[in-house]
Parts: C-alpha cells; structure tokens; sequence
C-alpha cells in the first residue's frame, strides 16, 4: 500500500511547481513562438548561405514533403503521449498499413483510396489491439509497443517475402504518381493556383492536423483524453471509460501511423517492408520539441508542425552546406538536448524570479 | 526524476517474488528447447564446434541485457544502448587499426570512454531533469552519426592477432568471451544484492520518494546506473571486436530491442526496483534459441523477431495474470476482491 499513493503526491507537487510560472509566462505559446523564429532565423541564414536553398523544385517542394510525412508521424506519437503512453511501433505499424495497401493494390486491384481506407483501418485495429493489451495488463505502454514492434517488423518481411519477389509491391494504381508529383499549383480554385512549392501530400497533414486538433480542443472525448494522461485516477473517478480512452487513443496512432506510411509510399513510389524503419526518432522529435508531453495531458498540434518543421529545415540546410549524414545526426542530438535543456533552464529562472519577487 | 515512475506498473516487491519462479521457468524453457533443438539435429548441435559457436554468439546479446538492466532497476531507460556500442566498437578497432595503439590500451581506453559517455547519459537526466528516454534518444542520435564519422563506408579489422586470439579462445569448448560475459553477470549479480550502492539504485528505482526520504540521493543512483550501463556496453564493444572479423557502421543498430527483450523476459519490472540478473541471462539464451532454431530449419529471418516479439507479449500478459490472481487470492477474504482485481485501476498510478 505504500507506493502507489506516494509516487502520486510527488508528482503532484512537481506538477503545481510547474504549473505556477506557466501560467504567469504561458511557455507553451512562448515556447512554439520560440520555434518560429528559430525556424526563420535558420531558413533567412541558411538561404542566405545557398540560394539553392530557396529553390522550389529542387529544395523546398521535397523539404515540405518531408515535413508533410514526419508531421503526421509525429501526431501519431502525439496521439499516445496525450494520455502518457508511448508507441514505440509507430514506424512498424506504418509499415503494416503499407504492405495492406500494397497488397490491396496488387492482389485485390483496388482504386488507390479504398487502399487507403483498408490500410487505415488495418492501422486503425493493430493500433487498438496494443491498447487493449495495454489497458487489459496494465503493463506499461512502452513494453507492449516493443514488443509489438518486434512482431509486426517479423511479420511484415515475412509477408512481403511471400507475396512479392523483389520486396515490393510495385504495383501503382491510378493517382498515385500524380499525387507524388502535383502540387498545390495543380489545385485551382477558379483562377486563383496554389504554390507550386507546396506539394499535394501537404493537404493530407492538414487533414490530419485538422482533425487531431478539433479532437483536443474542441471534443469531449479529446478532454478526457488529455484528463486520462494527466491523472488517470481523476479521470477514472470522474466516470471516463479510461480503458476505453486508452484503446482510442492508441488506435488514433495506428491509424495516423498508416496514414504516413501511405504517404512515404506514394513519395517513394512503392510499398515496401523498409517503410516507417526511420519514423521512431522523428516521431519524437516533433511533439516534444513542439511541448507535448511525455508524461501526458498536454498536446500541440501546431507545435508538432513546427518542431518538424525545425529538425527538417535544419537536416535539409546542413545538407545543402554539405555536411554529410553522418555529422547530421551529431548536430540533430545535440540540437534536441539543447532545445530541451533551455525548457528546463527557463523554468529554473522563472521560479527562482518568482521566489525573490514574492 | 520520478515522472517515468509515473506510469509504470507498481508491485515491485510481488514481481520480485514472482521473478524466482520466472527464473525457474526460464531455465526450464531454455533446456527443454536447447534438448530438443539438438535431439532434432542428431546431436550435430553437441559438437565442440557448434557449442562454441552458440555461446560465443551469446556473450553481446547477455552484455547488453544487462546494461539495460542496470538502468531499469534505477527505473530508467537507455536508448542509447546499440549506439553506444556501436560507437565504441569502430572507435576501438579504429584506434588500433588506424593508430596502432596496441590492443590492451585500446580496450582501456574503450572502457572508459563508455563509463564517461554513460555518465554523461546519467549527469544529463539528473541535470536537466529531461525524461531519460529522451536524454539518451538524444546521445543515441549524436552517437550513431559519431559512429558513421569514424567508420565511414568501410569495414575496420582491428588486425590486432592477441586480441582475435583473445576472441576465438575456449576452456573446454567454452569461450574465454563467454566468460567475461558471465563474470559481468555475477558481478552485477553481487553489486545489487549485496553492496549498499547496489541496493540504493534499487531502492531509487523502486520508490524515488521514499529512497529520498531515508537519505538516498537518488541523483547519484541515477548517474551510478548510467554509468554501469555505458560501462557494460564498453565491455560488450570490445567483445564484439574480438569475436568479429570486422566491424562497420551498421554495428550495434540490432542492439537496442533485444537489450530490452532480456532483461523484460527475465523478470525485470519496468518501474525500476526489481530486476533478476539471472533471469536476463536466461532469457537471453532462449533468444539465440530462437535464432539457432531458425538456422537449423533455415526459416526467414524475420522469424527471430516476429517469435521474440510475441514472447515478450506472452510473457508480460501471463506475468500479469499471474499477479493479478496473487492479487486476488490475498485480498480474497474482504468483499472487496472484485473491485481490487480491475486491472485498469492499477495501471497509471
């Protein structure tokens, strides 16, 4: 009887210490307009340093894309980390709903998206499975997600062995390679055309932004959510289904997860067992730049953009610099310890100013 | 500190207790298996040679459950486990293939390279008060485009003959490599039962407020942990210098999930505070069953991951079913038995 309440206060009183310059600062809103200009000071110094930078077919039409893929995996971990869960097979499940639309494609000949609604829904039910393993055991999300990874990583390859000889499901239904290749300036409204720099991929994150934010902000079921990851205990008391939240939340990331998964396909061109094997880093990276939280109960969506948009300015400008992948990741490691580091400095200050002006 | 305890199982004391049977099952498991394995191979498995080879293939996958064990006991997590040694295998081969520097000076450099960037690991979760997955999701990055830095494209030979000597010698068909393995094992073993350190990290671990409370820095329990752990990967690097012919930049990147896989199927509960050494050698030897099993019956590969995967499922829902009946047998006399067996209950606290 003795941990469980104890381990409780403590982090009740780390929360309430948190909480105090927080409301007096608002670091979230501070830290994502933090991001922004960080963001635009990169893009004016690296531009400045290579007017390659600013080429729209060459630099920014793949950066965006990129960005597009990477923000819809990072909401996928963001889906999880709302009720202080991990999912450590975001890239593996992207990697299962791609080898479903593939197969889909290939055996079934489906249009391109009743493909992607299977795959979606595939991700969707492999999503809920993790969660309903989770909520039934109680065993921590981060275990069961390994775990899960393991599985799917074993069954993909073996799937896509069965089916295919080369590793890849080649076959291309119509629309796909149009929708790899169009941009916005392909979307007209009357006479008005979109960026050509802006690729269509970009619309399926707004989608999904869309979506995962209008869930948070402005349903019920995103409340409890958000309640669920800050003190599961409250929110079991206050009536919330939350093994049932728990299911939700982590099917919400399975299907998220496929949704970027299609749209790594698309841009690559085939489906392939390798889709989703880099996802777990960035989908990371995102959110938490951005001031979602690992232990729960705060998510922002724009701020997953952003700091996506930050690892992958920076990735893309150092490249440009040529600085090679290797010396990349230095940089990315270094820059995600100190981008964190200053959250905590900041909060450090804060209280410390709060203390001697009281 | 404590916010990953936030969300881990607690019953640390009940897991422990249940950990012996586990090690009981886990030594059952794995001489059923290894029995069957070579019954079915006309005992071509019992060979000197195939035994040397199954448990020299054994002593990294045991290094580096333990490195993630010593973590978890703290209640931490090490993601940086196969970039570590990664790192550290292409910097000690490098440091003698390109510099000359002789093979006992390199392993010493190599082991305290790992001690300092593990300390580094542990100085940085204390410091900045960032979660730990994410401080060592951090080193994990710098420290794979490190590796990739010193290797490059190529494949580096050590080309130090002591040290292949080292790598391919044996006692009775048991290799020296194995050994030191297995030396690391009881000494970690002995560490955290029977030195005051040792039992400080597991009390940190356990219940951080109540370790703090009776004068525990739990700060240095958390750098302790990080510390052992680089220093076990250290060991784990030259080992796998020695038993490879080379090393390259993709070394270590199959590290960090079998890492987790050892230390979880052998007992440990993730909240920190209960872990079995001899349990993640165990399960560690039932995993390279698995391999040596899919290599006997030439499956796909994939099927190594696909089994350990469900393993570790398997193991973490039946553990829980056992703890919650435990659970329910003990409170059984109060009508209250019904409500204290809702699993969900428990789950976030």
């Amino acid at each position: 009887m003795s941990a469980p309440p104890v381990e409780r206060t403590d982090v009740e009183v780390e929360s309430r210490d948190r909480a105090k310059p927080r409301r007096r600062l608002d670091p979230g809103r501070a830290q994502r307009l933090g991001l922004l200009v960080v963001i635009a000071v990169l893009v004016i110094s690296f531009g400045s340093a290579s007017s390659a930078f600013y080429d729209q077919q060459l630099t920014i039409f793949p950066l965006l894309r990129d960005i597009s893929i990477l923000c819809v995996v990072g909401l996928a971990q963001l889906a999880v980390m709302s009720i202080g869960h991990m999912n450590l097979a975001v890239g593996r499940m992207a990697a299962l709903s791609a080898m479903v639309m593939g197969l889909a494609y290939q055996e079934l000949h489906l249009p391109l998206y009743a493909g992607l609604v299977l795959g979606l829904l595939v991700g969707a039910a492999i999503g809920a499975l993790t969660g309903w393993i989770i909520s039934a055991t109680g065993v921590n999300s981060f275990v069961v997600t390994l775990a899960m990874d393991f599985v799917l990583l074993g069954l993909v390859s073996l799937v896509y062995a069965q089916f295919t000889t080369s590793a890849a499901f080649t076959v291309k239904p119509a629309g796909m390679d149009e929708l790899r290749k169009y941009s916005l300036a392909d979307v007209c409204l009357g006479p008005v055309c979109g960026s050509p720099a802006v690729p269509q991929l970009f619309l399926f994150t707004v989608v999904a932004m869309l979506a995962v934010g209008w869930l948070y902000s402005r349903t019920r079921v995103g409340r409890e959510l958000l309640l669920v990851g800050s003190n599961i205990k409250a929110a079991q008391l206050s009536g919330i289904p939350t093994g049932r939240r728990v299911i939700g939340a982590h099917a919400l990331s399975g299907t998220l997860a496929g949704l970027a998964g299609f749209m790594l396909a698309v841009t690559a061109g085939s489906f392939t067992a390798t889709i989703g094997s880099e996802f777990m880093i960035p989908s990371f990276l995102g959110p938490v730049l951005g001031g979602t939280l690992l232990t729960g109960g705060a998510v922002s969506v724009i701020g997953t953009l952003l700091g996506t948009t930050l690892t992958q300015v920076i990735r893309q400008g150092l490249t440009l610099l040529g600085v090679g992948l290797e010396s990349l990741n230095i940089y990315l490691g270094a820059i995600l310890l100190l981008a964190l580091s200053t959250g905590r400095i900041r909060t450090v200050l804060s209280e410390r100013k709060a203390r001697t002006s009281r | 500190m404590t916010t990953l305890g936030r969300f881990l199982p607690p019953g640390a004391g009940r897991i422990r207790r249940f950990a012996r049977s586990t090690e009981m099952t886990l030594a059952a498991v794995g001489v059923i298996g290894f029995v069957a394995l070579a019954a079915d191979s006309h005992g071509s498995l019992l060979q000197g040679n195939a035994v040397r080879g199954i448990l020299t293939y054994l002593s990294v996958p045991i290094l580096i459950g333990l490195a993630q064990l010593v973590v978890l006991a703290a209640g931490q997590m090490n993601l940086s486990v196969g970039a570590l040694g990664g790192f550290l295998s292409v910097f000690t081969a490098a440091l003698m293939a390109d510099h000359g520097v002789p093979a006992p000076l390199a392993i010493g450099i190599a082991l305290l390279a790992g001690t300092v960037i593990g300390a580094g690991n542990g100085i940085l979760v204390v410091v900045t008060r960032i979660n730990g997955f994410i401080v060592t999701l951090g080193t994990m990055t710098i420290l794979l485009g490190l590796q990739y830095r010193v290797a490059g494209t190529r494949t580096i030979d050590a080309g130090s003959a002591a040290l292949q000597r080292f790598g391919s010698m044996s006692l009775l068909n048991v290799p020296t490599i194995f050994m030191v393995a297995l030396v690391v094992a009881g000494g970690l073993a002995f560490f955290l039962r029977r030195v005051a350190a040792g039992r400080r990290l597991l009390a940190s671990g356990g219940n951080p407020l109540a370790a703090e409370l009776s004068g525990i820095s739990n700060a240095r329990s958390l750098v302790l942990a990080h510390t052992l752990s680089g220093l076990i990967i250290a060991v784990a690097a030259v080992v796998a210098v020695a038993s490879a012919p080379g090393v390259n930049k993709s070394i270590g990147g199959d590290w960090l999930l079998p890492s987790f896989a050892a230390p979880i199927i052998g007992g440990a509960a993730l909240a920190g505070g209960a872990v079995s050494v001899l349990g993640a050698v165990f399960a560690a030897f039932i995993v390279r069953l698995v391999d040596l099993a899919r290599a006997q019956y030439s499956l796909d590969p994939s099927w190594v991951n696909f089994t350990v995967g469900a393993v570790v499922l398997g193991t973490v829902v039946i553990g829980r079913i056992q703890e919650v009946r435990q659970t329910r047998s003990r409170q059984a006399k109060p009508d209250t038995a019904s409500q204290s067996t809702n699993s969900t209950v428990r789950s976030p606290a």
